[in-house]
């Protein structure tokens, strides 16, 4: 557009002309491609973990293994995969840093974006390299699924940190490498029924879930096992990221329903609770480990009082190797442990222990993969076993009530219900 | 459904359509002038709720402020996010779009100028704020101010119901009255024309640019007390909006503002009547019912050209 | 406003004092601002991820320490260069020519004159029907050497993402690019076409009427998803371009949505799995596609030749351009006789079951799908693909797909893969203000476009300049 002269007069942006982009784009690509490499430098520091630590230093004649982890650290899931690539990434540094491997231990990490679509080259790329001797991951069920056929093929262990879809561990898929390192869906679910209807003896619940694999998966178990026990169940499922959680509020407030159970993660379980409260609804709120995370209390603020919290997880935050282990992360990542740090935290020694106790014997993928199946690892959260198909050995579930803005600890279910 | 919970569903429904009201504005308007589909307008909207929590969490880091504080920080918080939004809408549309313009770049280039800037936008703030979501301080704790024949309404529910109406009024005033507003009309319905009269296109592309954005962060502030943030928090409202935008007409302001309400009300009664998880689907049935019987939406282009 | 009133009588000396620049409207100091804001917001990039307990964390790291004055030295330092330097140079070392084409200026003239001798000769080469054949299986040949030189996880990239987007990107190019329909939810017939594999090799919770081959399962999902097209498109083609775009985007909702909630049918968002693999079995015959991808890339190349040979056959017959007449005046071309309706609606069923194909080899490649391999991103990132390439351009669209789809995997080894994304924004928008006829634009489009600039004729709908001409 060509305007008269005069009529910039004044205007500061009509400077701005075509020679600015012109000249601030070429300098702005030129840096964003050093910004690219000098960010990729970050990432090989972060990538190589405490290889540069005193301890090891002097053995150059040391072997290299590689721990693989695959899951989504980009798109809108994120965070839970960050959460875990933390975890692990802290244990193989301690592990590096501590001297007395009798290797040298490297971490790579594989994104999937937590898509299936991107599951199986992302495993690919771990399988590819033959320096990689166990995963942790894949993070969600769907590109566990996707991917584990490949790993299987491969004999590449994979010890999953938070795909608790039951079906995966299914004899009829062959997953054969698959492992995993937390209880399924079922104990939840079944915990919570319990707890609902010995305990509190309500007479009608309201099961909402958000949709997901995991929270579809767990609201099926928890209909399934209330009717079983008599309890009248209605249910809805409401897609995470809702706009608003006033209608479902109200349809729960007004169903008549004594007690209800929230199958989601807490991004949604926060505001959910916020309009459960608005809305005036008094019965027990419920909800699984997706739920049971500090943020939850810090997003929900006074709407998350009273909530009970079931999680396959014992209460390890008094102890002092978990506060270690926070003081830990947060100085390595500048936040606090989320959501499955601390699982993939002990997940990962599991597999360096596992990787030591192979001696001066050289390490194998299938060797491994043996060995995991066998291993037997108490951690932070819990003790590690495995099953025969690859399920997590026991299914105790314990639950906890949101008290004056902290998350309470309340028991071992079946102790509390009595039987 | 019973009939007396009716307004239960309609209250929320209409705090909801006020929110996709304002927003679809801001798509409106932009189309209007350039017959653009601006998909980066919802991270106009995230970044809005962004500097909103920054402002507030500066100015107060409790969680539970009092009353006379609550006031204090919608205000800031209206200010804040409006001026950013303002900012990233003025800023986007002189780095994504006007250089496209300059070069002719065929329509096309400008929706995927378009998508490229909503992908760094969002992705920025990832990296910036972390991807976890956050919450905004409880104002109010939200009291019931009073009831309608039984049906509490929460201070929250007023006050985004009243801040949007006041955008819409004065928006509304500012395109059929003012001067800058016959601006942008003349620009909308002939931009080439409107230029050989005088009008810098320009200056007018860029401050519809900024009453939109203006308007769009405030919507995000308000959706971010009423629900919460997260570095994707515009995807879906942004998606609702723009079909509400359609529904009423694209390029129609007042068309924007019905498309508005009425999806918002028809996805809050969806919810007793399908159930939630049906939600989007009849918002969108509505929007392909409506293209079905109305090609140019319920009031028809007025802004834009006429089919 | 800038409308002038009518008693406006400006006389010299009011002009003059309008016309007046102050020395902060020099260009100079916009280009400033401009360099600086580029520089912070480099700044910002390049800063530590953020925390999730302190929303400051990240800004405070990067804006509040040295960094940015670090940052913003350097942009005024570079600013200073560019601006003040290049006056120098001009006057002093090199008064005619720029400052680099004094050096490659030597190199560039002959090697452009011996390239447009090429272009000349390969131009008479190139209407040789043999030189052409020979040309086409020398790519063919060279693609099925492609994955012996690739490791597994490139070429599980290949298919997966390369292979599959390319085979969606030559469907979607012939709504967009041809026909020039702005289609945002092409990825709802892939869906349709993997859901539709899913259910007649029998791996839904309900069990079809009689369990089909992969292979046999194609022409189904042809068929669905040409009805799909046709059901969506009938009513809706009458709306124009962006219209057409939000009711395809409201469509692929709807489909996800289906796929999300009908559990009992769809095994909702648990997915379906155990989907079989293509397989031949005839006679003496046994194969079946297996999970190492180099057969499915075979495969891929096979059914990617196929229609891109009938595309282009399509592109220069009646049809292709009773498609170019419609996109380049919609009321002219139904003035002159084309049932304008018509041959919309077959281009979109056309891309529609092209998406449909690709589904089939998704989800038998795959064996699992669930309603989250159907995002809605996944319909844009294909209309961006296609754009980025150049849309109506075969060739141009197949190089930009594969492009695209390449860059994030590779990016994934160069930054911070929690970033990645932001940069292919950045990415997107320097091209379209560079390139905004894409990579390899068509020779056709490429007229319109620049006749559309002079003002001779119109450009169609999709490619006409938004707000106006600017001249």
């Amino acid at each position: 557009m060509r305007a008269p002269n005069f009529f910039y007069k004044g205007l500061g942006f009509a400077v701005l002309k075509r020679r600015v982009i012109k000249i601030a784009l070429p300098i702005a690509a030129a840096a964003l491609v050093l910004s690219a490499c000098g960010s990729d430098d970050d990432g090989d520091k972060k990538k190589d973990g405490g290889s540069t630590a005193p301890g090891n230093s002097g053995g150059g004649n040391k072997p290299t293994w590689t721990i693989g982890f695959q899951a989504g650290l980009s798109g809108e899931n994120a965070q839970l995969g960050i959460n875990e690539e933390n975890g692990a990434r802290l244990a193989v540094e301690q592990a590096n840093a501590k001297g007395d491997l009798p290797f040298t231990l490297k971490f790579k990490t594989s994104d999937d974006e937590a898509s299936e679509t991107k599951s199986v080259s992302a495993a690919q790329k771990l399988i590819d390299d033959s320096n990689v001797v166990a995963v942790i991951g894949p993070a969600f069920s769907g590109p566990t699924k996707a991917a584990s056929p490949n790993y299987a093929k491969a004999k590449l262990a994979t010890v999953s940190p938070s795909a608790t879809n039951p079906s995966l561990t299914n004899p009829e898929n062959n997953f054969t490498a698959f492992l995993r390192g937390a209880p399924n869906d079922n104990a939840q679910g079944g915990g919570m029924a319990k707890y609902l209807s010995k305990k509190l003896q309500v007479k009608k619940v309201f099961v909402v879930d958000d949709k997901t694999e995991y929270g579809v998966g767990l609201s099926k178990v928890a209909k399934d096992e209330l009717t079983k026990a008599g309890v009248q169940v209605v249910s809805d499922s409401v897609p995470k990221a809702t706009p608003d959680y006033g209608p479902i509020s109200t349809k729960i407030k007004n169903s008549g329903a004594d007690a209800m159970i929230y199958a989601g993660y807490y991004q949604d379980g926060a505001p959910f609770a916020k309009k459960l409260k608005e809305a005036g609804f008094n019965g027990p709120k419920f909800s699984g480990d997706g739920t049971n995370d500090a943020q939850f209390v810090s997003l929900a603020g006074d709407a998350a009082n009273d909530w009970f919290l079931t999680c396959p997880c014992a209460d390890a935050n008094v102890e002092a190797a978990t506060k270690q282990f926070t003081d830990d992360y947060k100085k390595r990542f500048n936040t606090n442990p989320s959501t499955y740090s601390a699982e993939s935290f002990d997940i990962a020694n599991l597999v360096i222990d596992q990787m030591k106790s192979f001696g001066a014997e050289k390490i194998t993928r299938e060797g491994m993969l043996t060995k995991l199946k066998g291993a037997s690892y108490k951690g932070l959260t819990k003790t590690f076993k495995f099953k025969q198909n690859g399920e997590f050995d026991g299914a105790t579930t314990f639950i906890y009530q949101v008290k004056g803005g902290k998350i309470g600890y309340m028991g071992d279910i079946d102790q509390l219900v009595g039987g | 459904m019973q009939p007396d919970e009716i307004l239960d569903y309609l209250i929320p429904g209409i705090m909801l359509g006020a929110l996709y009201a304002v927003i679809a504005i801001g798509y409106t308007l932009v189309y209007g002038v350039l017959q653009l589909i601006n998909f980066a307008h919802s991270e106009v909207f995230m970044v809005g709720a962004y500097s909103a929590l920054l402002a507030l969490t500066w100015i107060d880091p409790s969680t539970n402020p009092t009353a006379l504080v609550s006031v204090l920080l919608v205000a800031a918080g209206l200010a804040v996010s409006g001026t950013a939004g303002a900012a990233t809408a003025f800023a986007l549309e002189k780095v994504a779009y006007r250089p496209l313009r300059r070069r002719n770049a065929p329509r096309l280039a400008f929706l995927i100028s378009a998508i490229g800037a909503s992908y760094f936008l969002q992705n920025l703030a990832g990296k910036l704020f972390g991807r976890d979501s956050r919450a905004l301080p409880t104002l109010f704790e939200n009291k019931k101010v009073f009831s309608v024949f039984g049906t509490q309404v929460t201070i929250l529910q007023l006050l985004i119901v009243c801040a949007a109406v006041l955008m819409m009024v004065g928006l509304d005033y500012l395109v059929n009255r003012t001067k800058l507003g016959s601006g942008i009309r003349a620009v909308a319905q002939d931009a080439e024309t409107a230029g050989l009269m005088g009008v810098d296109i320009d200056k007018v592309i860029s401050r519809t640019f900024i009453i939109g954005g203006f308007m769009g962060g405030i919507a995000g502030f308000l959706f971010g007390l009423h629900l919460q943030l997260s570095f994707t928090m515009g995807f879906l409202p942004g998606i609702t909006a723009f079909a509400a935008a359609v529904v009423g007409g694209v390029g129609n302001i007042r068309g924007a503002m019905m498309g508005g309400m009425l999806l918002g009300i028809v996805e809050s009664f969806s919810s007793p009547i399908f159930g939630e998880s049906w939600r989007y689907v009849s918002a969108f049935a509505v929007l392909v019912l409506v293209l079905m019987f109305r090609p140019t939406g319920i009031l028809g282009e007025r802004l834009g050209r006429s089919a | 406003m800038t409308t002038t009133t009518t008693d406006f009588a400006p006389t010299a000396a009011t002009l003059a004092k309008l016309r007046r620049k102050r020395w902060y409207q020099h260009p100079m100091y916009g280009r400033l601002v401009g360099t600086v804001a580029a520089a912070v917001l480099l700044d910002v990039m390049s800063g530590p991820q953020g925390s999730r307990e302190d929303v400051f964390f990240s800004l405070d790291k990067s804006l509040g320490s040295m960094r940015v004055v670090w940052w913003i030295l350097g942009a005024v330092a570079l600013w200073a260069v560019m601006e003040f330097g290049k006056p120098l140079y001009q006057r002093f070392l090199g008064p005619k020519v720029g400052p680099l084409d004094r050096f490659t200026t030597p190199v560039t003239e002959p090697v452009k004159a011996v390239t447009a001798q090429a272009r000349a000769k390969t131009a008479d080469l190139r209407r040789i029907v043999w030189v052409r054949l020979g040309f086409s299986a020398v790519v063919i040949g060279l693609l099925i050497l492609l994955p012996n030189l690739l490791s597994t996880f490139w070429n599980q990239v290949l298919v997966n993402e390369v292979a599959i987007y390319v085979l969606l990107a030559i469907g979607l190019n012939v709504v967009i690019g041809w026909a020039g329909l702005l289609d945002l939810g092409f990825i709802a017939f892939f869906a349709i076409g993997a859901y539709s594999t899913a259910y007649w090799t029998g791996a839904m919770p309900v069990d079809p009427p009689f369990k089909l081959n992969a292979f046999l399962v194609i022409p189904v999902a042809v068929a669905t998803c040409l009805l799909a097209g046709l059901l969506l498109g009938a009513p809706t083609l009458r709306l124009r371009g962006d219209y057409l775009a939000i009711v395809t985007l409201g469509f692929h909702e709807i489909i996800y949505l289906i796929a999300k909630n009908a559990d009992g049918f769809t095994n909702g968002p648990r997915g379906v799995q155990g989907i079989s693999n293509f397989g031949i079995h005839i006679g003496p015959i046994d194969y079946d596609w297996e999970l190492d991808p180099v057969p499915y890339w075979y495969l891929l190349i096979g059914i990617a030749t196929i229609l891109i040979i009938a595309f282009l056959r399509l592109e220069h017959s009646r049809v292709g351009r009773a498609w170019t007449a419609i996109r380049e005046d919609e009321v002219a071309a139904s003035a002159t006789g084309v049932p304008t309706v018509k041959f919309k609606l077959m281009a979109f069923a056309i891309g529609a079951s092209t998406s449909g194909i690709a589904g089939v080899a998704y989800a038998s490649k795959a064996r699992f799908i669930s309603p989250e391999s159907f995002l809605l991103l996944f319909s844009v990132l294909v209309v961006a693909y296609v754009i980025f390439g150049g849309m109506g351009s075969l060739w141009g669209v197949i190089i930009g797909t594969a492009f695209l789809a390449w860059l994030p995997q590779y990016m994934k080894d160069w930054v911070d893969p929690n970033d990645r994304f932001m940069y292919l924004g950045a990415l997107l928008i320097i091209m379209m203000i560079y390139r905004p006829q894409g990579l390899i634009p068509s020779v056709r489009r490429k007229r319109e476009l620049s006749m559309a600039k002079a003002g001779l004729g119109d450009a169609d709908a999709m490619s006409e300049p938004a707000g106006g001409r600017m001249t």
